[in-house]
Formats: structure tokens, sequence, C-alpha cells
């Protein structure tokens, strides 16, 4: 963006009333400020819906994200050598130059090469490899376009997350979901633009950076959505305010914030009229978005979710429940795929444990949503921050330890060519061979389906104009319908 | 309280450029040594862009040459050559530069000797355009002080800040505001310098104060408060990227309370900016450094600490120094030094090689956390500490013979958790897994028995204060280029050195950490002052004179007031780097007191108020809406520094971080303490400070942003310490205005706002208790949950809860939470 237009946009944010403005009398306000002074450029909420850079496929993004980094050798990419050289060291040549986690366990011998744990067999009309850990996906596998050549460039896991997030490793840069927002708005009335949800064991390791707004204003922030309880901080008015009441602080709030808004002139109290609106209605609207028991009892079989539990299938339909209300970008995390081996992280148990709890709901999104209607323009995302190892890393038992060079994700939806693998990686799985498509790459093609040239999505920082992309970054053809 | 024994023995900050390498006999390096200076002082005008009297200075051959005045020098005749003539300001013509600071008799030295050497310069010297431009950037250049411009409205004018300002707005056809009201000024004043609202009874004592200087007693008072340490404290610590936890994925605790504390007694201190900077940079360095000076290197110490199982530390290490490489530039100099990592910077004169020469003085120190307790003290704790650890050591001894004594199906029935936490080293383990192996062997009393003692050595351990500081190594590390920023792939070694674009390094044989503190703090620096007084205008107006405020390069935007900003500049160096005395400056002025209502005829011609000709209403930073609160409701503690507190915060924080964190809430005093107290987590910070913008303690944060969302509106209305904030208020109003509706009503607007609510507003508010008095009647089990304690017995909880619900209303109010 233009540094002009971007002083323009955060300017005009000021001017925020016009949708907003509905719940309150919007008439009065509007004919208020006719009298008064603004003379100034269209009214803009910073979420209101933006025009896109070219003709969107995809017009909202669920982003399944699979915190810890799952092994691609025992889920989508079959590796049969690696049973004949099962217990062999790699070759020196592919570890030449290479860093890796847990340096010293690499170090103390050479590792060697550790066969997969799972049966693999072909799916679908495409065919696709999909392993016995994943039995549903298997069944939508034509739906999907699977990567196996995916590549970034952190190690650890929070400064993975992040750069998966952000495109970069550093700390502080807008995720993914806020540069949407920011680039296009949102379409949701009474609900955030960009949510967060999660699911696991633990919160995913790097925090509210993967989520954060950075440098743009925090408006684009990802907003966390518990799914007990309180969807959101504050949400619950104190005890003792019933919504009547509620509705009696807001009035006297308004007409009180009006006129000061009359005697000063600042348009920023217009916004903050509307953010109070806002807030009101969000105070029913996330309840009732929570609240799974209208959903039908075939729904809920089909993600294997039930209302008033935390998990990955609740947070699936959660999913779906956002995007219809309007929700631009709706991530998920859930917890842990980091499988090194060793209690709680071995592939034996926990392994199959984890895929146990994503496989059906997975599968069911993809399902709910075409029938729906809503998979045509809804992108859905499935990854990690890296994958594992083709060589066994030895601990109380043999896991696999993070892998940067080649890992497997899969897209589908809004403007993706479903029913392909694209990428191969050696024999080992250790590297691609062809199609190595980096996380820059990724989010490249993930902007371009969503209508947005990565190129001219950027903001001013700093004396640069800052992208997702950073400077790289290209469109992966192949990905495309 | 600490006070910063702010005695300074060695600081006569010298600006004496270190123009000499080698033998000051041998003829200067015409590349190295004499370009640059003719680029800094002289290319603007007799560069590749311009060439006043025909003369350009970017080539030696040009120089031999010479302009419409003939050559410009004589080699070997440095007496007889114009262009020292000029410079020295000996001989005709006139002296150079032209209106501009002149060069240190160093630099004249240099020149003086490089000519008398014969004009000594390589052969094919190319013209390289891009460095005249580069030069001549305003930033680059040392500020110029002129004086203050004439102005018609001389009656308006208060400081010569305020000339500056007028005449642009005289050019233009505008006139300033008028004065705000006074009940504004104060609380304006308050809010700025120290961050809480004015008491009705310090609003009255000002309005009705007749004396004709009652505004600048006024600001002498606030300036002299410890509170005034808070408040611009605080906006440093953003700067400073000050948290209370390691960051990254495990976010475990720190403690560097200390060097915040440092921060708030070095303001109130007035400490001079020079010594500031040098202090944060390189206390531990000073000769004789007393403790606090070394607890002010923990500015550096801020950065994040990875402590994810299976990083690499020298990664880690690496990116702690290109962020304090990075802060240092945004900080001090207002660059964009980041951008020179991976290769020369794009748009500014910093190379690559430069932004690694800034590296290697930083990369130089160890990084101990500091013990602060008296020797007495730490001796005891550490004959403590290695009875323990001799005493661990014999338990493990057991354990392990113990283990290795055990037949294959007795060992079988040890649990293999245990096994891998005895195949740790005993240092490796956390007190955790020394509890699960005691566990595991509870059935021997050997074991019991030596855990016991342990216990209670662990328990008769002393605790005192630590904090995280800075120690130079005695042996420098060698510091490389690192490829394209990478810190695996190491380029040539370089020496610690400064940008050529900007002034020299003061001569030091080794330089070190301290030398670039001293230079950064030199007043030949044409940035250090210029970036930190327009951070200071920054904080007052809501955007600098430069709106870039982390970038001065030339990329930034250009100051809208360049004389103005100079002008402060070189005020803020001439009065000794005081704060106050900028703070002074700008607070008394005619621009800063005008009123802040919008007006029709700026939307036109000004629409940003880049020009001034009216305050601009600012939304208060997230501390602030807290203090406020605490201020108004008569809750607020106002004890200053010490370790961070726990107030209540909604449930499920933590749902979102990898680890769950610990937040015992404060109870007692500690619960009611001003928002920059909170304790940090840098993956989850305290919600209400995240929702109005609080930086992340991550990065370098030179200036806030100003949000207005719902989660803003739903933390007012419903958080569990903003409802309290209400109960406490809504009781002192039935305590403190006995009276009647209307009495209260005053009282709430008086200790919110500072003013008297208007007919109207007080018209609406009484239809508001009167609704909740009526609701409450009806629903008396709301009444009493929501009024929360009430004040006696006989206390009402319907009269509580209505007062409570109005006093909701007021905190909520948008003027509230701005300043004016």
């Amino acid at each position: 963006m233009h540094p002009k237009d971007q002083a323009l946009l955060l300017e005009t944010r000021r001017h925020f009333f016009g949708r907003c403005a509905v719940g309150l009398g919007g008439l009065a306000l509007a004919g208020l400020l006719d009298r008064h002074l603004f003379a100034d450029p269209k009214p803009a909420s910073p979420l209101a819906p933006k025009p896109t850079h070219h003709p969107a496929k995809a017009k909202r993004v669920i982003y399944l994200f699979m915190a810890g980094g799952p092994s691609q050798l025992e889920l989508f990419d079959y590796k049969p050598k690696l049973h004949e050289f099962n217990g062999q060291p790699i070759p020196e040549s592919f570890l030449k130059g290479k860093r890796f986690a847990f340096m010293d366990s690499f170090t103390k011998e050479p590792p060697k090469l550790l066969a997969p744990k799972r049966k693999f067999a072909r799916h679908g009309q495409s065919g696709a490899w999909v392993s016995d850990l994943f039995p549903h996906m298997a069944g939508i596998v034509d739906d999907l376009c699977i990567v196996t050549t995916v590549a970034t460039d952190v190690f650890n896991h929070a400064p993975a997350k992040v750069f998966m997030n952000t495109g970069s490793a550093q700390f502080g840069r807008p995720s993914f979901g806020a540069w949407l927002t920011y680039g296009i708005g949102s379409e949701a009335e009474d609900l955030p633009g960009f949510v967060v949800l999660q699911s696991g064991p633990r919160g995913p390791r790097g925090g509210s950076a993967c989520w954060s707004s950075g440098f743009l204003p925090t408006a684009y922030q990802g907003v966390p959505f518990r799914t007990t309880g309180q969807p959101v901080l504050n949400l619950a008015s104190p005890q003792g305010v019933s919504p009547q009441r509620q509705a009696q602080t807001l009035d006297v709030l308004r007409e009180l914030n009006l006129k000061r808004l009359a005697e000063t002139g600042d348009p920023e109290i217009a916004t903050r009229i509307a953010s109070y609106e806002m807030a009101f209605r969000m105070q029913t609207s996330a309840p009732e978005l929570i609240d799974l028991s209208s959903e039908t009892r075939e729904t809920l079989e089909l993600y294997g979710a039930e209302p008033g539990k935390v998990s990955f299938a609740n947070n699936c339909l959660l999913a779906r429940r956002l995007i219809e209300r309007g929700v631009r970008f709706v991530q998920l995390y859930h917890t842990n795929w980091d499988h090194h081996g060793g209690p709680g992280e071995d592939l034996e148990h926990s392994l199959p444990a984890v895929a146990k709890e994503v496989d059906k709901p997975c599968a069911a999104l993809i399902t709910d949503l075409k029938r729906r209607g809503l998979l045509d323009d809804t992108l859905v995302i499935w990854g990690g921050e890296f994958g594992r190892t083709p060589m066994g890393e030895n601990r109380e038992t043999t896991g696999r330890n993070h892998h940067i060079d080649a890992f497997t994700m899969w897209f589908a939806g809004g403007g993706i060519k479903s029913g392909q693998t694209v990428g191969q990686t050696d024999e080992f799985g250790f590297g691609p061979v062809e199609d190595r498509i980096h996380v820059h790459d990724v989010h490249a093609t993930l902007l371009h389906l969503l209508g947005l040239d990565h190129k001219r999505l950027t903001f001013r920082f700093q004396g640069r104009d800052f992208r997702l992309t950073d400077v790289h970054g290209e469109v992966i053809r192949k990905l495309l319908a | 309280m600490i006070r910063p024994a702010f005695v300074f023995n060695l600081l006569v900050v010298t600006s004496f450029p270190a123009l000499c390498s080698g033998q000051a006999t041998d003829p200067p390096d015409y590349e190295k040594q004499i370009k640059p200076l003719l680029a800094r002082h002289c290319y603007i005008c007799h560069g590749a862009l311009q060439q006043k009297g025909g003369l350009r200075l970017d080539t030696a051959d040009a120089i031999r040459k010479g302009g419409h005045s003939g050559p410009a020098v004589k080699p070997s005749d440095s007496a007889g050559s114009l262009l020292f003539q000029a410079i020295s300001g000996s001989g005709e013509v006139t002296p150079m530069p032209y209106k501009r600071p002149r060069l240190s008799d160093a630099e004249i030295a240099l020149l003086k000797r490089w000519i008398d050497a014969g004009c000594p310069a390589p052969e094919n010297e190319v013209v390289d355009e891009s460095l005249s431009r580069r030069y001549s950037h305003w930033a680059f250049l040392p500020p110029v002080r002129r004086p203050p411009p004439m102005v018609q409205g001389n009656d308006w004018v208060r400081t010569p800040i305020d000339r500056f300002i007028l005449a642009r707005l005289e050019a233009v056809g505008l006139a300033p505001s008028p004065e705000a009201d006074r009940v504004t000024l104060i609380r304006r004043l308050s809010l700025d310098l120290l961050g809480l609202p004015p008491t009705p009874e310090e609003v009255a004592a000002f309005v009705n104060d007749p004396a004709p200087d009652a505004y600048e007693r006024l600001v002498d008072r606030l300036l002299a408060s410890p509170h005034y340490g808070e408040r611009w404290g605080r906006l440093w610590l953003d700067v400073a990227r000050y948290a209370d936890s390691h960051g990254y994925s495990i976010d475990a605790p720190r403690e560097i309370w200390k060097y915040r504390d440092w921060v708030i007694a070095a303001f109130n201190a007035d400490l001079p900016y020079d010594r500031f900077v040098i202090e944060q940079m390189a206390g531990d360095m000073l000769p004789n450094a007393t403790l606090e000076q070394r607890i002010a290197t923990g500015f550096h110490r801020n950065t994040p600490i990875n402590m994810e199982g299976g990083i690499d530390q020298e990664q880690f290490r690496n990116e702690a120094i290109y962020d304090r490489v990075n802060t240092t530039g945004t900080a001090f100099l207002g660059l964009t030094l980041s951008c020179a990592r991976c290769h020369d910077h794009k748009f500014d004169p910093i190379s690559q090689r430069e932004y690694f020469q800034l590296f290697a003085f930083l990369n130089n120190c160890d990084e101990p956390t500091l013990d602060i307790a008296t020797p007495d003290l730490i001796a005891r704790r550490d004959a403590l500490r290695s009875q323990i650890r001799v005493l661990e050591e014999e338990q493990n001894k057991y354990y392990l013979d113990k283990l290795s004594r055990m037949s294959e199906a007795e060992k079988s029935r040890v649990k293999p958790e245990i096994i891998a936490i005895l195949s740790l080293g005993v240092e490796q383990r956390d007190e955790k897994q020394k509890q699960a192996v005691v566990e595991a062997f509870k059935d021997d009393p050997a074991v019991v028995e030596r855990a016991k003692t342990l216990a209670d050595l662990k328990k008769r351990l002393p605790k005192f204060p630590t904090t995280l500081v800075l120690q130079e190594r005695p042996k420098p590390r060698e510091t490389r280029l690192h490829i394209q920023g990478d810190f695996t792939r190491l380029g040539d070694p370089v020496s610690p050195g400064v940008p050529a674009v900007l002034h020299p390094l003061p001569s030091d044989p080794n330089p070190n950490r301290l030398t670039l503190a001293k230079w950064l703090v030199d007043p030949a620096n044409p940035l250090l002052a210029r970036v930190t007084v327009n951070r200071l205008w920054q904080a007052y107006f809501g955007k600098g004179l430069v709106e870039t405020e982390n970038d001065f390069g030339t990329q930034g935007e250009p100051p809208t007031h360049p004389e103005l900003l100079d002008w402060l500049a070189t005020e803020f160096i001439a009065n000794g780097w005081s704060q106050k005395a900028i703070h002074r400056l700008i607070v008394t002025s005619a621009v800063y007191r005008q009123a802040s209502r919008h007006r029709s005829d700026l939307v036109e011609k000004d629409p940003n108020n880049r020009l001034l000709a009216r305050q601009n209403r600012l939304r208060l930073d997230a501390e602030l809406v807290r203090d406020a609160a605490l201020r108004a409701s008569g809750l607020l503690h106002a004890r200053i520094g010490g370790p961070s507190v726990f107030p209540p915060q909604p449930d499920g924080v933590y749902r979102f971080t990898q680890l769950q964190k610990t937040w015992n809430t404060s109870t007692g005093p500690d619960r009611y303490r001003r928002g920059m107290y909170i304790h940090f987590w840098r993956s989850a910070p305290y919600p209400a400070l995240q929702v109005f913008d609080a930086p992340d303690g991550v990065n370098c944060c030179t200036r806030r942003t100003r949000s207005n969302t719902p989660l803003q509106a739903l933390t007012l209305l419903n958080d569990e310490a903003f409802l309290e904030f209400a109960q406490a208020l809504g009781r002192r109003l039935l305590r403190e205005a006995p009276g009647s509706d209307a009495d209260r009503i005053v009282l709430a607007y008086r200790l919110c706002l500072g003013r008297s609510p208007s007919p109207e507003e007080s018209d609406r508010l009484l239809r508001f208790v009167e609704e909740q008095r009526k609701s409450f009647k009806e629903q008396p089990a709301e009444a009493a949950a929501f009024a929360g304690r009430t004040e006696t017995a006989t206390t009402d909880p319907i009269e509580t809860a209505a007062w409570v619900a109005l006093a909701r209303v007021v905190l909520n109010l948008d003027e509230f939470i701005t300043r004016e």
C-alpha cells in the first residue's frame, strides 16, 4: 500500500460509523455529524470489507494448525525405502551444512534412518497416499491438495510457529490473519474478524505472537475464543447486571458520549460509541455462537462434537459457525504433535492418539462445508510449523526430530486444485526432489486466492514497506484450480 | 525506593574525534579519514547536487581544481590553501561551513595535515553521486540553531516554541485555538506529567489561583512529584522492551524490576540524558561503577531468552545482540539499523559491515544475574548452596548405588521416568524431578532423612532481589560479519566502529561498549538530541515533529517544523541534557495550552492537524486507564517501585499459552498499584493492558498505537478489576457526598473528569440513578451481588448498587479515558 493511502486508511479508520451506527439510531448520529465538521473521507471501520486487488476465489480461511510438527512420514509422505534402510546411518551427504534441533543427540553418533511406523495405502480417485492413522481423511482425499514438499527456515517450535504465521522468525510481526483482515476487512457484524481457537493439552508455543497484529493496528489482532465458559475475556456482564441493565447503561453512555462528540467534534468518539454497541452485540452473539446445542444430532456425530467439551471436534464445528457469521479468518491450534520419542511424545501411542483426535473432525469439516456450499469460497489449511526427520531420535523410545526441509501440508476449498498430491521428496523423504514450496510461497499463493497480490499488500513501518512474504514468495500455479 | 548515586567521576564527555589512526606523522588516509569528513560537512553545497561558487569537493582532483576563486588547496601549504582558511576562519575568505556548525579542532588539524602532506589521494577516483545525496540528508547534518522567527501574533506567544508554530500557521492563514479552560489544563498536565488525573482539591486550588504564574507553579509542582518518574519512566520502558518474563515459548518469569525502579529514579532525579544513556549502555564499565550504574545496564538485558529444549544457544545469543544493535539504533539514533544486518541498507548510508562493527561493540559481554544484598547475606547464601550441592551429590550417589545393586526384577519395578531422571546430572534436574525421585524411594529411611535435611537447608536460603545486568568480558570475542545476516556463515573479521556517515568515534586505543556509549552522547551526534526531543513532543501532541519517530533516515518523513526540531535539540544539549527543562518548555508553551476542539476551518487546510492550530485529544495509555480509575475511586496505593504485582484478571488467560503461568492475585494494597507495576508476561500479557495497546515487551517500542475496539468496551464494562473500581467509587460517592443525588453526580464528575456536569448531563444521570434504584428495589438479589462490599451494615445495598451503576457509567465515558 502506498504510504499516502496507508495514512488515509489510518485517518479514516477513525471515522467509523457506517454500519456500526445502524444499531444506535444511525440517523440521529449522522445528522449530528453532518451539522458538524466532517467534510472528511468516507467513513470506514478498520474491519469494514475492502476491495481486493483481483477477483478472489476464496473469501475466508479456516486454518487447522497442527502444533508441534506432525510426522509427515507416518501420515502422508510414504517412503518404503526407509524400511529397507531402517537402522542404517543416513548418508553424510544429506547432513552436510544442516542444523537441527537437539543437535547433541545427532552429534553423539550419526543418526540412523527410521522405518515408517504405519501402513500406507492409496485412496480416492487421485490415488493419494494416506496412512492408516487418517481413515476419515482418506475418505475425502479427492477434495484435498496435498503438498509434501513444504520448507521452512527455522527448527525450534516457537520461532517456527511465528515464522509459519508471520513469515518471520522474529517476534512482533503481523500474522497471516492480521494481514488478511487488514487487507480485506471482515464481513462479521458482531464478531471479530480474526478468531483463534485452541484444543489439546496446552496452548501453542509462541502464544499470542502467533496471532499478533505486529505493527498493524491492534484491531487486526486475532481474538482468542474459549470454547467453554466465557468465549471472550470479560464477555459476561458483572453479577447483578441483567441484559436490560446493561442496555440501560449503554443508553446513557451513548447519550453522554454523543454530547461530547458534538462538543469536541472528535470522530474518535463516534468510533468509541460504535465499539460499545458492538461489544453489547457480542455479549449475545458469542455465547450463542459457542452453544452447539442448536446443531443437529447428525452434524454433531459427523464431527464427533460434544456440546460443552473442549475438543478439536467442537472447534471444527465452531469454525464453520464462525465463518457462517462472516468471520474472515479462523485459526484452530491443536497440540501436541511433538513426537520426539518418550512418554507422551512417542510414535507408537501418542501419535495415533492425537491423529485420532483430528482425523474425523477434519474430514467432517470438509464434508460439512461442501454440502453447505461453503467449500467453494472457503480456504481450509492443514499443517504444522515443520515436519520430522527420516532419522530416528533416541530418547526413552525412538521418535523423530524436527525437520524443516520437506514436510506435508494440505489445502482445500476456494480456488485450490483438489485431488492431487504436489511435490516429490527423495527416497528417504529428507528433502524435495521437485516442487520445493517455501512457507513464503504458501503465503503468496493463499493471498492470491484471497484476491490479494502479496507484493502489494504492504505496510510502511520503520521506513520500509513490510509484507507477509518479506522480499520472497511466488504464487505456485500448480496449486490453483 | 532506590536513589541512584549519580556521582559521576569520569564524565566530562569528550567530543574528541579520533581521527588519528597510526602515527600522528603519517599522512591522513584520504578515503578513510578525509573524504567522510568532507562528505559530512561540505558535500551538501559542494558535491554532486550543488556546486556553490563553482566548487565541488567530492574528489581529490576537484579539490585541487577548485572553483570560481581558484584552486581550493595548494598542496603542502595549508596556510595558503583557501579550503583551510575557510574552515579554520583564517584569511580573507568567508568562514565555512556557511551558517552551519564549524568543524572540530581535531578535524581542522586533520585536514591541515593532509594538505601539508601534499594532498595524497588514490588515482582514478570516481565520483559517487549517491554519496552526496546520502550525506546531504537533513538528519545526518548537525542541528542548526536559528533564532525563532518573527510573527504577527506576539500576544499569543509564550515561549520560543510558539514562534516556530505560529509562523507556519500565519503563513497558511490559520489562527491558533484559544487556550483551554483551567480544568482541562490541570487535567491535561496531570495526566501528561504524572499519568494521574488531579484530585478535586487540586483542581479547585488551581482554578482559583489568581497569581499570574499559577500555571507555571503548577508545572513545577508536577515535575517535582515522584509520580513524574513513573509516567515518563514507563514510556522509556517501552523503548527498553521491559517485561517480567523471558519470552519465547517457555516464557519463564524473570526478576529485573530493579532496572525498572532505576529508570523511575533516574527520571525523578532528572539524570542528565547523556549520563542516562551511558549508564544504561555501559554503566558496568564506568570507573568504580556503583550498584545503580550496574543495574542500569539491565536496559540491554531486556532481550528475550529462549529456554526451549533443543535450541542452538549460539543462535539465540546472537539474536539478543542483533536486538541490542537494532534497539540502540531505534532508541538513540532513530535509524533502522536492522535493515543492514543481511545486506547494505537499501536507503540509508549504512553498510552491512558497519552494522557488524556496531555489533562488535556489543558482542563482548557476559550476562550475569546481580545479587542485590549485603556481602554477608550473599556469603551465607553461597555457603548454604554449596552445602546443598554436596548433600545432593551424596543423595544421588546413594540412588545410583542402590540402583546398581538391584536385581533385574527389582529394577523393572522402578518407573522409567525415574530412571530417566537419574540419567540426568544433578544440576540438570529441576525441583519437581528431584521430588519425584524421593517419592519413588520413600520407603528408604536414609533417602527420606537426607531429603528432609535438604528441604531444611533450602528453606534457610536467604531471599533477596536480583537483577539482570551486562558485564564486559576481559577478553573480547572476535566478531565476524554474518553473511546475509546468518550467524552460521561467518565472513571477514570486523573491528568495532561506527557508520561513516555520522560523527567519528572518540579517541580510544581499544574502543569498547563504553566508547560507543560516549559516541552516542557526543554533542556532535546529529541524531540523539533530535530523536529524543521528538519523542517528548510526540507524547504531548500524539505525533512527533518527525512523524516517523523511529526512522530519521532517508525513508522517514521530514519534520513538519525543521527549525523548531533543531532549536529544541540544541536547547536540550545546551541545558545539560535536562529532560525536565524540555518538558517545562513544551508544556508552558501556548501551542500546548490550546483547546483540542476540532475546527471546521482546519478540515480543508490541515486535516491531520500537523500544523497544530489546536491540541489533539489523546486516548490514555493502557496503564493510565487503570491508574485514572484507581485515583478516582480512591483505591490507588501510590507506592513507588518494588516487585511486580498481580491484580485480578479474568479467568482463562493461560488457556492459550504453552505453560500455565502463576497468577496469585494480590490481596491488600498491591491489588491497587499503578498499571506499570503489573507483572508482564510476554506470552500472555495482562489483558486490560493488552487491549489498550500496551507494547509487547519484545521489540523496542517508540510509539504506541491507539486503537478503539469492542474488547476495550468489554474490559471497562465487565472486568473484575474495573468493577471493583466502580464499586469503590460508588461507595465513595455515598460517603463523601451525603447530600442530594445531584451533589453525588457532581462529585463523580469532579473525581473522574475534573469538571462539573452540565445541567443536561446531570439530568440524564439523575434519571439513570432513579431508574437503577427502582429496578434494584425490585431485584434486591441483583443489588446485593452488584454492590459488592457495602460500607457498613446499615448501608442500604440497593442505594449502593444504584451508585455503583452510576460510577460504572462515568468510568466508561470516552472523556474519562481521554486526555482532552
